[in-house]
C-alpha cells in the first residue's frame, strides 16, 4: 500500500473536457420494483486507468454491462463516444467491436485453442469467407502473435483453452480484446479469484497495454487496495448509487464527490462496507 | 403414503383395468399360448448355417442403409438444428423450423418406409430415404437443445464484440455442441441399424425383408439365423460405441466440466 498525500486542488492532468463515457442519471431495474442501479452520474476522460470497486449486488457489474449495450438502463442516458449504446443502434454497432468486454467468467470458447480464441478478437475485420474456413490473412497473424508473447503465452497458442490454468485463461481473454484493437477494455472482476501475486501480474499486464495503446480502461473490482494501486480513478458504488469518487495521482487522492475524506476515512469507509 | 398417493395410485389401477378390457388383454390367453411359443423355439433351433452368408450380407446392406441414412439425415439436420435454436433466432424463425421437425418426428420410421416405397419403389433405396428422415427429425432436435444449453458467457462476451451471425456460429456454437454432436450420431447410428432391421416388414431393404418372408413361410429356423445376425451386430455396435464414446466424448466433456465454474 502507498503513501496517498491528500489534495483539494487537483493536478491538471486530471481535469479534461474529452470524455468517452457519460452517464447521466441513469437508473437500471431487472423488474419494476428493485432498482440495480440509483441514479449515476459518471464521466470518464479517454485513456483513464478508472476503477468502479464495490461489494456483490452494488450494481457494479451492471454499470459494465450498459457501457457495451448487453443491458439497457430504463431511466438515464449514457453517452459512449458520444453514441447511445443500443445493439439497434447502427452507430454503435459499428463502433462495438472496438470496445473490448472481459466478463467474470471470460467467457472463452473452451473447445477451440488459445490462438483461435484470440483470432475471435479480430472476426469484426475479416470476411465471411475468412473466418468460417479460418483463412486468417497474414498480418492478422503476425498481429496475434505480438499480443501473444505480449500477454506471456508463447508456446501455448494450439491449447485448448480447457487445458490453461486460471491466470492463463484471463491472459487469453485479454489478448482476446486487445486484437479487437480496442478504444476502451471492460474487465468485470477479472483477478478477484486469483492469488496475489497472478492477480498483479494481470494487472500489469492490462496497465500495460492501457498505457501503451492509451486505452480508456473500465475494471470492476472489489478490493480497494487494488483499485488504489493501478487505477487513475476510482469510484465507489454502494447499493446501486455512487458514494464516493477519487483520483489517483502519483502519491496524491483527490477526492472528488464528498471532498473532505482522508485516505484512512476512505479505505475505511470501503472496509466497513465489506466487512458487511 | 399420503392419501393424495393412494388417490393417484387408485385411479392409475382403474385406467389399467378398463385399458386391459378394451384392448383384450387376457392373462389366460397368454398361459394357454405359452405351448406354441415352444414349437417356435423348438423350430427356430432347427438353424440352418449355411444360410450364414447370406444373413451376413443381408446385415450388411443393413447397415451401410443405416449408415448413409444416419449421415445424410445429420448433414441436413444441422443447419435445421441452427434455424430451431431459441438463442440464435427469432420466434418467427424457429417457430416454424420446430413445428416443422415436430411434424416428421410424428411418424415412425416404418411409416415414413411405406411412403418412400410407394414413391421410389421396393428396395433398399426406400430405406434410406425413410432412416434420413427419422434421423432429421432426432438428431436436428437433440442438437437444437444441445446449442441451448451451451454456456451463454462465451456466446454473450463473443457476440459483445460485434461479429456476425455465422462467425458465431463458427466459433461459439459449433465448438461448444460438437461432443453432443458425436454422442448424438452414434447414439442415432446405432438406433437407426435397429430400425433398418425391420423396413424390410414393408419391403424397404434390409434384413427384415429375409426375416418377414422365412416367417411368413414358417421357416422359423431360417429367420433364426438373420435374427441371431441382427442380435450380434446389435451388441457389437453398441460395444463399439460405448468404446468411442469413453475415449473422446467423455473426455471432452470432463475438459469442459473442469473449466465450467
Amino acid at each position: 500500500m502507498k503513501q496517498i498525500q491528500m489534495t483539494k486542488n487537483p493536478p491538471f492532468s486530471l481535469i479534461s473536457t474529452n470524455k468517452i463515457i457519460q452517464m447521466s442519471d441513469v437508473w437500471t431495474s431487472y423488474d419494476s420494483k428493485n432498482f440495480a442501479l440509483e441514479g449515476i452520474n459518471l464521466s470518464i476522460d479517454r485513456g483513464t486507468n478508472y476503477s468502479i470497486v464495490g461489494q456483490s449486488g452494488s450494481g457494479k457489474s451492471t454499470l459494465l454491462k450498459l457501457m457495451n449495450s448487453m443491458m439497457i438502463p430504463s431511466k438515464g442516458t449514457i453517452k459512449i463516444d458520444y453514441v447511445t449504446p443500443d445493439m439497434n443502434n447502427k452507430k454503435f454497432k459499428k463502433m462495438m467491436h472496438t470496445i473490448g468486454y472481459i466478463p467474470q467468467s471470460l467467457g472463452l470458447v473452451k473447445n477451440i485453442t488459445v490462438l483461435e480464441n484470440i483470432m475471435i478478437g479480430a472476426l469484426p475485420r475479416l470476411t465471411t469467407i475468412q473466418s468460417l474456413f479460418k483463412r486468417f490473412p497474414d498480418h492478422e497473424i503476425q498481429e496475434a502473435k505480438k499480443i501473444i508473447s505480449q500477454v506471456g503465452l508463447s508456446g501455448k497458442e494450439d491449447r485448448k483453452a480447457y487445458m490453461l490454468s486460471g491466470g492463463e485463461k484471463r491472459r487469453v481473454a485479454i489478448a482476446r480484446a486487445l486484437m479487437q484493437k480496442p478504444t476502451i477494455l471492460l474487465a468485470d472482476e477479472i483477478v478477484s479469484e486469483l492469488d496475489h501475486v497472478t492477480a498483479r501480474e494481470i494487472m500489469n499486464l492490462i496497465t500495460d497495454a492501457q498505457k501503451r495503446m492509451n486505452l480508456t480502461a473500465i475494471m470492476v473490482h472489489h478490493d480497494m487496495q487494488l483499485a488504489l494501486e493501478f487505477a487513475n480513478r476510482v469510484a465507489v458504488i454502494k447499493e446501486g448509487k455512487k458514494i464516493l469518487e477519487i483520483g489517483v495521482e502519483g502519491d496524491t487522492i483527490v477526492d472528488f464527490q464528498t471532498g473532505d475524506l482522508s485516505t484512512e476515512e476512505i479505505i475505511g469507509m470501503y472496509d466497513d462496507d465489506s466487512k458487511k | 403414503m399420503t392419501p393424495k398417493n393412494n388417490i393417484v395410485i387408485g385411479i392409475i389401477v382403474a385406467l389399467l383395468v378398463v385399458a386391459s378390457y378394451n384392448v383384450d388383454a387376457n392373462p389366460i390367453e397368454f398361459v394357454e399360448g405359452l405351448p406354441n411359443l415352444a414349437i417356435v423355439v423348438e423350430e427356430m433351433l432347427l438353424v440352418e448355417p449355411k444360410y450364414i452368408p447370406t444373413a451376413l450380407w443381408a446385415m450388411l446392406e443393413t447397415i451401410q442403409m443405416a449408415f448413409i441414412g444416419t449421415m445424410v439425415g445429420t448433414v441436413i439436420a444441422l443447419p435445421l438444428s441452427m434455424l430451431a435454436a431459441r438463442n440464435l433466432n427469432s420466434k418467427y424463425v424457429y417457430g416454424p423450423i420446430r413445428a416443422l421437425l415436430a411434424a416428421i418426428r410424428t411418424f415412425p420410421s416404418i411409416l415414413w418406409a411405406i411412403l418412400f416405397v410407394i414413391m421410389v419403389g421396393l428396395g433398399p433405396f426406400a430405406g434410406v430415404l425413410a432412416i434420413t428422415m427419422y434421423t432429421v427429425g432426432f438428431i436436428a432436435k437433440l442438437q437444437y437443445e444441445a446449442i441451448e444449453t451451451i454456456d451463454s458467457d462465451p456466446m454473450d462476451a463473443v457476440s459483445s464484440i460485434g461479429v456476425s451471425k455465422w462467425q458465431l456460429i463458427r466459433y461459439v456454437v459449433i465448438p461448444e455442441s460438437a461432443s453432443h454432436l458425436l454422442s448424438q450420431i452414434l447414439y442415432m447410428f446405432d438406433y437407426n441399424v435397429r430400425q433398418t432391421s425391420i423396413l424390410g416388414l414393408v419391403g424397404a431393404g434390409g434384413i427384415g425383408f429375409y426375416i418377414i418372408n422365412y416367417i411368413k413361410f414358417f421357416e422359423y429356423g431360417k429367420a433364426a439365423i438373420f435374427m441371431l445376425v441382427v442380435l450380434v451386430t446389435v451388441l457389437i455396435i453398441d460395444w463399439v460405441s460405448v468404446k468411442i464414446r469413453d475415449k473422446y466424448i467423455i473426455k471432452s466433456q470432463h475438459g469442459m466440466e473442469i473449466t465450467s465454474k
